[in-house]
C-alpha cells in the first residue's frame, strides 16, 4: 500500500475567510539525474502535476519540477465563500493519478 | 504455517484461550508476561547482514559487544621512530574524515581544517606547539594515549592500526607548528560558543513526521489475518485502550528465553505463535508493529520493571558492556553519552543517555527512515568501528534495559524526530 496523501484545513470557516491549505504527498521525486551503484541513472519518476479545485473550479495548480524534494509538500490559501469540497490529484510522470478531498463548512 | 501453535483446525476453546493470552499481555507492571512467545529459533535475519549502504569494514580483530579481541593497551611509551615528519601531510593528516572522524571531530586546532566546525570533546590543541612537550611524549599520545592516562576516551589511532608511525610523525610535526590561540570565521565555529540544539519540530504532526504513517501500515497489519486464521484484532481488539502503558513498560525480562526482550522481539515472537505471521526484526512490518505500540503509549511515563532480581542483574550487564570498548576507535557507550556528554563531535552534539530512548522507534530525517533502539545501537558500533551484533543479540536486550532505567519516569514520544 502506498502511502497515502496527507492534508491539513479547517473544517470550519467564516464566509470570505482566508483559509490555509497544506498538503504533503509521500513521493520518492526521482530526479533522473542520479545513478546507481553500477553506473546506470536511475530513470526520473516524479510527481509532475498538482491541481486543488472547491466546488469543481480551479483555485491552485502546480507544474512540478525534478529538482523538488521527495514527499513534496505545498502549502497555500483560498478565498472561501461556501460550503464544499476541495479536491486535489497529484499526476506521477508514469501517468498515475492520486486524488484526495476533504469538505468545509462556510457558516 | 511457520510456527504458529494451533493448526488450522483450531476449536473455538483455542480461540478463547487465545483471548486469555491477549488479557494477560497487555498487564504492566513486573509479573512474568503470560502472553505466548515463539521461543525458538531467532528474531532477526541470520547469518545477520549488514544494512544497504553501511561501510563494509572488517572489525573482526576488535572487541564487540558479546566478545573480548581488541589488543592489550601497551605499558610503556614507544619509542620515537627514526622518521622525519611532514608538517604539510600531517596538517592534511587531521582534517582527513576517512580515519576514523579526524582530530577535528575532538579538539580545536588553530587553523586546521579552515577551523570549521572543530569539536570540543579533547583539549584546545591550538597552542600544543608552546606546550613544552618531547616528540616522544606527542608520538604517544597519538599512538596509544593510554600509556600517559588510561582513562582517556583518546582512540588509540597508532596500536589500533588506524595511523601508520610515518603518518603519526607527520601529525607530530604539525602540532609543533601550532602556536597561537585558535581564530574562528564565525561564533559558530567555536564549539564554546555553538549554540546548543533544540528539536522544535512537532514529531507527531504527519505533516512533519513521515515515521506516522507507518502507523496506518500497523492499523492494517492489525487487522490482517495470519496463516493460523487470527489476527491481532482477535484478541486485541481495541488496542487504544489496551496498550496505553504497555510499550512504556518494555523492555522486560523473559524467563522462557532467559534474555530481556524490547518491543520489536516481542512482536516478532508474540506473532509467530499467535497469528503465525513470521514479522523479523528490522523489516518494515516489525518497524510499522513497533512505531504504533509505542505511540498507544504515548504520554505514559516509562517504567521498565527494574526492583526483580533478573531485572536488576540484567541491567548491571547492561551497565558493564556501556563500559565496554569496543572497536577500532576504542569508544564505550560512556566515553561519548558519559564522559564526553553534553559536548561537540565536530558539528554533532553528544546528549546523555537520559532523553536518548523516549523518542525511539524514530524518524531519521537524513536518512528518510524509521529506526528502533536496537538499528541505533548498531549503527554506534559500525560508527565506532565495530562489528554489531544482529538485532536480536541478548547483549542488546541487557543494554536496552539498562538505556530504560536511565530514562526512568521520561513520558514515551513515539515516533520521534531527529536529524
Amino acid at each position: 500500500m502506498a502511502d497515502k496523501p496527507r492534508l491539513k484545513i479547517p473544517s470550519e470557516a467564516k464566509k470570505g475567510d482566508i483559509v490555509e491549505i497544506k498538503t504533503l504527498m509521500p513521493h520518492v521525486m526521482e530526479s533522473g539525474q542520479r545513478k546507481d551503484k553500477d553506473g546506470k541513472v536511475i530513470p526520473r519518476k516524479i510527481i509532475n502535476k498538482f491541481t486543488c479545485t472547491f466546488n469543481g473550479k480551479p483555485v491552485f495548480s502546480a507544474d512540478l519540477e525534478p529538482a523538488i524534494a521527495a514527499n513534496p509538500y505545498l502549502q497555500f490559501y483560498v478565498r472561501v465563500e461556501e460550503s464544499g469540497t476541495f479536491k486535489f490529484a497529484w499526476t506521477d510522470d508514469d501517468g498515475t493519478v492520486t486524488t484526495a478531498e476533504q469538505s468545509i463548512t462556510v457558516g | 504455517m511457520r510456527r504458529g501453535v494451533m493448526g488450522t483446525g483450531a476449536a473455538l476453546a483455542a480461540l478463547a484461550a487465545v483471548a486469555a493470552w491477549g488479557l494477560a499481555a497487555a498487564a504492566p507492571g513486573a509479573q512474568p508476561s503470560k502472553a505466548p512467545i515463539d521461543v525458538k529459533g531467532d528474531a532477526a535475519a541470520r547469518p545477520w547482514k549488514r544494512y544497504p549502504g553501511w561501510p563494509t569494514r572488517d572489525e573482526s580483530k576488535f572487541n564487540t559487544l558479546a566478545k573480548l579481541s581488541s589488543p592489550p593497551a601497551p605499558k610503556q611509551p614507544r619509542p620515537v621512530p627514526a622518521l622525519t615528519g611532514d608538517p604539510a601531510h600531517g596538517e592534511k593528516l587531521v582534517a582527513d574524515r576517512n580515519r576514523g572522524g579526524s582530530c577535528l571531530a575532538c579538539h580545536v586546532m588553530g587553523p586546521a581544517g579552515g577551523a570549521n566546525l572543530p569539536g570540543n570533546v579533547g583539549p584546545d590543541l591550538s597552542e600544543i606547539g608552546n606546550a613544552g612537550l618531547t616528540d616522544e611524549q606527542l608520538f604517544n599520545f597519538i599512538y596509544d594515549a593510554r600509556v600517559y592516562n588510561p582513562d582517556t576516551v583518546m582512540p588509540p589511532w597508532g596500536s589500533h592500526g588506524l595511523f601508520s608511525d610515518q603518518e603519526i610523525m607527520d601529525m607530530v610535526a604539525f602540532l609543533k607548528t601550532l602556536k597561537a590561540p585558535a581564530v574562528f570565521k564565525t561564533p559558530l565555529d567555536d564549539p564554546d560558543k555553538r549554540p546548543v540544539p533544540v528539536e522544535k519540530r512537532d514529531n507527531l504532526d504527519p505533516m512533519e513526521n513521515p515515521a506516522l504513517w507507518a502507523i496506518d501500515k500497523a492499523k492494517a497489519l492489525w487487522k490482517a489475518r495470519g496463516p493460523t486464521g487470527f489476527a491481532c484484532a482477535t484478541c486485541h481488539s481495541n488496542p487504544e485502550d489496551s496498550f496505553k502503558t504497555w510499550a512504556a513498560t518494555m523492555p522486560k525480562w523473559e524467563p522462557r528465553l532467559d534474555k530481556v526482550l524490547g518491543v520489536e522481539e516481542f512482536v516478532t515472537r508474540h506473532a509467530r505463535a499467535t497469528t503465525g505471521f513470521d514479522w523479523l526484526m528490522e523489516t518494515d512490518e516489525n518497524r510499522a508493529m513497533s512505531v504504533y505500540l509505542h505511540n498507544l503509549a504515548n504520554g505514559a511515563p516509562i517504567a521498565v520493571d527494574t526492583s526483580s532480581p533478573q531485572a536488576q542483574a540484567a541491567i548491571a550487564r547492561g551497565k558493564e558492556l556501556a563500559n565496554r570498548k569496543l572497536g577500532q576507535l576504542n569508544f564505550a557507550c560512556t566515553d561519548c553519552h558519559g564522559k564526553a556528554a553534553n559536548r561537540w563531535i565536530r558539528g554533532q552534539w553528544l546528549g546523555e543517555p537520559r532523553g536518548q530512548y523516549d523518542h525511539f522507534p524514530t524518524w531519521r530525517t537524513s536518512l528518510q527512515a524509521i529506526w528502533d533502539i536496537r538499528q541505533r545501537f548498531q549503527w554506534c558500533q559500525v560508527n565506532i568501528r565495530a562489528d554489531e551484533l544482529p538485532p536480536d543479540a541478548k547483549e542488546y536486550g541487557d543494554l536496552e534495559l539498562y538505556l530504560a532505567s536511565l530514562n526512568q519516569g521520561l513520558k514515551e514520544s513515539v515516533p520521534g524526530i531527529r536529524h
